[in-house]
């Protein structure tokens, strides 16, 4: 019998050991907007209340020449029941971050509580309260029915699978997987599958779970399931959920609040609005007449035009311009005998937030000013 | 820790072993092809040895045959156990649910454990099937007392689980060992028949004593409580030692494996 000393076996690697130079990989002088002192002292007030916290993680894998650091000292934290959207692009660090989190890959650096429970002190305590969906659909035994499946991950995690089962039962009725309960899983199709798997996730009664990519591979019709059964879940239930995924309309529909990564860096923190906010009124869809090549050369001179389309006697292009730099744009556009069909202002969505926020390491966002930068952690 | 948690405690891990051995009973027989082949080569390959043996050896094979089957039951028992380990934990690792049991209130050690027993459990049905057939294709009849074999065999095997523990876990970090782990199969014919009477220290290598153990309980008849303590000592030891070996190597490599990021890779 394991008794409570036990349980308290230490994960944690002492900087700059062996074959992982991370420590000194760090470097205190880069400026790293979203850990900012700002965020740093968000996180840390947020500490004791926290479903999850992450403090100053880092990870880099491989040593001297070869070394990639692929998270560098990251710091954020997630209330109990908020949805969290994690984003980056391929290799940014959100796989490695996550698997920092559940222990699954040792970090050179950093604290992760669970619900003010040390990951890496306590993993054992800390893991009854997390879950996670790291391999999509196949997180699951196939070879087993899909009950059979929530029942087993229940049971290992040393639930009475008999008594969960009204929940298992509600669980397949959420996701519209009650009518395959007694399907093997290799016989369902891969959205299907994906379900199953985030199905076993939440069949053990956790309260924090990470999900990654819980929509590749969906159709739209399960897809929208999914979302609507995850919103269902954070709200009814508290759910707590860090969602790491390339489909932005899943984030802006589900996550309260996105956390974007680029090389191993939080370059942003903030809720959707707050992100989609610094980039509205940035630019402009202009339709116009009568604009000839001498005016045309003239404006992309002077203005930074895009998406330039010219059918017959038209002509629409974008151009990102401040308040200002509009007026001049327009009264060019007088000056030129242009007669305008239409302005509007050109929609921000997430996904153009995020390549903006993510290209050459997030520079935009160090532009863009500290409302970018979040550190909001509800 | 007051009388009620021990309880509430033991009943999770009951949990565990019941959902573990239940999952590992379900996937073998939804594996029917392999199952029934796996029982199937394993009576054929005896059959070879004994017809084959008899036509070349004649007497000499039938004389011994009681010697022969117990070591077969016990190889069988010692492979399933092996390579059943070893086998999980990479199946678990491409399937994608290795992690899945690290992040576990348990912990990785006590579920793994709970696999090797549920493998062990198994390995004993099968095995058992095995033997029944070997001894109605030989004609012959053994001492099967419950309370001396299951013991005996069980703590022969953990040596064995043992290895196939370290293996797993150098599977999870090195990946692609599987050459070394079927090599290492053959070598427990030699461990099985390792001359422990001749050569003091053979009792200690792994499966040795228990093999000449379990010889004399199904060939003789002596009973567990008949032993020599000193006997079943070098026994219980030797399955702690390996046991206890294979695990910590288990959590040396899964540790390695989860600094180089690697744990769930395959």
């Amino acid at each position: 019998m394991l008794d409570e000393t036990q349980d308290a076996e230490s994960d944690r690697e002492s900087a700059g050991d062996g074959d992982s130079p991370a420590t000194g990989a760090t470097d205190s002088t880069t400026p790293t907007p979203a850990n900012s002192t700002a965020t740093t002292k968000s996180a840390s007030e947020d500490f004791d209340e926290a479903a999850l916290s992450v403090q100053g993680l880092s990870k880099t894998f491989g040593s001297g020449e070869d070394a990639v650091t692929a998270v560098d000292d990251i710091s954020f934290s997630v209330a109990p029941g908020e949805v969290i959207g994690l984003l980056g692009p391929n290799g940014a660090g959100k796989t490695t971050t996550i698997k920092s989190i559940l222990g699954l890959i040792l970090p050179d650096e950093g604290e992760v509580n669970v619900r003010g429970i040390d990951v890496y002190d306590r993993p054992r305590q800390a893991y009854e309260h997390v879950d996670a969906m790291l391999e999509g659909a196949r997180n699951d035994y196939w070879r087993l029915t899909v009950r059979e499946n929530l029942r087993y991950f229940a049971a290992v995690r040393g639930q009475d699978p008999d008594a969960l089962a009204d929940r298992h039962d509600e669980l397949l009725d959420a996701l519209d997987l009650a009518e395959k309960a007694d399907t093997a899983v290799r016989d369902l199709s891969r959205g299907m599958k994906q379900k199953v798997s985030l199905a076993s996730v939440l069949a053990g009664s956790v309260s924090v779970a990470f999900l990654d990519e819980p929509t590749l591979g969906l159709d739209v019709e399960s897809s929208l399931t999914l979302r609507r059964e995850l919103v269902r879940l954070a709200e009814e239930r508290g759910l707590t959920l860090v969602i790491s995924s390339h489909d932005m309309e899943v984030v802006e529909d589900v996550c309260d609040r996105v956390v974007i990564m680029s090389e191993g860096r939080i370059v942003a923190d903030d809720t959707v609005e707050n992100l989609l906010a610094g980039f509205e009124t940035q630019g402009y869809r202009i339709t116009a007449r009568n604009l000839d090549e001498a005016a045309l050369a003239d404006l992309h001179e002077r203005f930074d035009l895009s998406a330039v389309d010219r059918t017959g006697g038209r002509t629409r292009f974008e151009v990102a311009a401040d308040t200002a730099a509009f007026y001049r744009l327009t009264d060019a556009l007088e000056r030129h005998g242009v007669e305008l069909d239409g302005v509007d202002t050109v929609q921000p969505d997430l996904a153009e937030a995020f390549v903006e926020m993510t290209a050459a390491g997030g520079g935009r966002v160090a532009e863009a000013g500290p409302e970018l930068q979040g550190g909001e952690s509800r | 820790m007051t009388t009620a948690t021990r309880q509430r405690r033991a009943r999770k891990y009951y949990t565990l072993l019941k959902a573990v051995v239940y999952r590992d009973l379900l996937v073998w027989v939804r594996y029917p092809v392999n199952a029934a082949l796996g029982l199937f080569m394993g009576v054929f390959f005896f059959g070879l040895m004994f017809y084959g043996g008899t036509l070349v050896a004649g007497q000499a094979i039938s004389d011994t045959i009681e010697g022969l089957i117990v070591g077969y039951f016990l190889w069988t028992l010692s492979i399933g156990a092996y390579s059943g380990i070893t086998n999980d934990v990479r199946s678990e690792a491409s399937w994608g649910t290795l992690e899945r049991h690290y992040t576990t209130p348990f912990g990785f050690g006590p579920v793994i454990l709970a696999k090797g027993l549920a493998i062990v459990f198994r390995t004993f049905l099968t095995s058992s099937v095995v033997l029944a057939l070997m001894l109605l294709m030989t004609g012959t009849s053994l001492d099967l007392n419950f309370l001396t074999v299951v013991p005996v065999a069980s703590l022969a095997i953990a040596s064995a689980l043992g290895l196939g523990l370290a293996m797993g876990g150098l599977g999870v970090l090195y990946k692609r060992i599987g050459n070394v782990v079927n090599l290492l199969q053959f070598a427990f014919i030699g461990l099985i028949s390792a001359p422990v009477f001749d050569l003091w220290w053979a009792k200690f290598l792994p499966l040795a004593q228990g093999s000449a153990m379990l010889q004399e309980a199904m060939t003789e008849g002596v009973r567990l409580w008949e032993f020599e303590p000193a006997a079943l000592a070098i026994l219980v030891g030797t399955a702690a030692l390996y046991l206890g070996v294979g695990y910590a190597v288990f959590g040396l490599t899964t540790r390695r494996a989860r600094k180089l990021g690697v744990l769930g890779d395959y």
